[in-house]
């Protein structure tokens, strides 16, 4: 009962909010919708019983992921998009291809209707740990190259033009 | 609570993420909308390792990789941005057509 309850909450606000991600015109009010859409989505792994999922979704996503972007929608901002459209005139095409979409996965959701959990859910972040130091120990080290070279291009293509040109003429 | 409730909420995330995706003219507003889609894909993973297969975490694996390749993606995305908008002036997409002939 309670976790129906919790669950049909924590539901109702993820796509609630999403929605408004969608549809805002204020970039700035999308970006406070994304941060409250994926605070939501951690209130689901921690009902799933994804424990370090629930930590690493806060750590990341809701303080990391939503203030970045957050940051660069201040940058980007301009007072006159307010005035204008934010969405394109392929709305409905957009909207067309969703349903159909919809229609397909409703099918393949149908067929998962009766499986239920036996147990209840247990703290798997020790095994997690040994996963990733294990079975996952090569993905996990390729995981921190990819890290390392998103940093790289970043800092690359965020320079701005007067160190660009300091750089390639010493 | 069965499985078809968590791939109902996931599967309508994700549609309203690919919505997004296809509908914004401002090219902040997609980056968002991929990461509703990104979150959706876990929370299935998450849902599919809780009920399918309750005494493993290898679902719960996949998707700490796909939040660390989002953060990635995310981090030199908006990099690019910041790049595309000093060269344009602009965050909306059908004025990024620089290498139309």
């Amino acid at each position: 009962m309670i976790e129906q309850l919790v669950f049909y909450s924590l539901a109702a606000v993820a796509v609630l909010s999403a929605l408004g991600v969608v549809t805002m015109k204020n970039s700035v009010h999308s970006a406070l919708m994304l941060g409250l859409a994926l605070a939501a989505v951690a209130g689901v792994f921690a009902l799933l019983g994804a424990d370090f999922l629930f930590a690493g979704q806060v750590l990341i996503y809701v303080s990391g992921i939503a203030v970045l972007i957050m940051f660069v929608v201040m940058l980007l901002g301009r007072t006159y998009d307010l005035h204008l459209r934010q969405v394109n005139n392929q709305w409905l095409a957009g909207l067309l291809i969703c349903g159909i979409t919809f229609s397909g996965l409703w099918r393949v959701i149908g067929l998962f209707s009766e499986s239920r959990a036996h147990s209840a859910p247990v703290p798997g972040t020790r095994l997690l740990g040994r996963l990733l130091m294990s079975d996952y120990a090569l993905p996990f080290e390729l995981i921190s190259l990819i890290l390392m070279a998103s940093l790289l291009g970043a800092v690359y293509f965020s320079r701005s033009e007067r160190s660009q040109s300091s750089s390639t003429n010493p | 609570m069965s499985l078809a409730h968590y791939l109902f909420l996931g599967s309508l995330l994700f549609l309203i993420g690919v919505f997004g995706a296809l509908t914004r003219r401002n090219i902040l507003g997609i980056l968002m909308s991929i990461e509703l889609m990104f979150n959706a894909a876990n929370i299935n993973l998450a849902a599919f390792n809780r009920f399918l297969h309750p005494q493993g975490v290898v679902g719960q694996a996949l998707a700490l990789f796909i939040i660390t390749i989002a953060a990635a993606e995310l981090v030199a995305g908006l990099a690019l941005v910041l790049a595309i908008y000093r060269n344009t002036d602009t965050v909306y997409v059908e004025d990024f057509n620089l290498l139309k002939g």
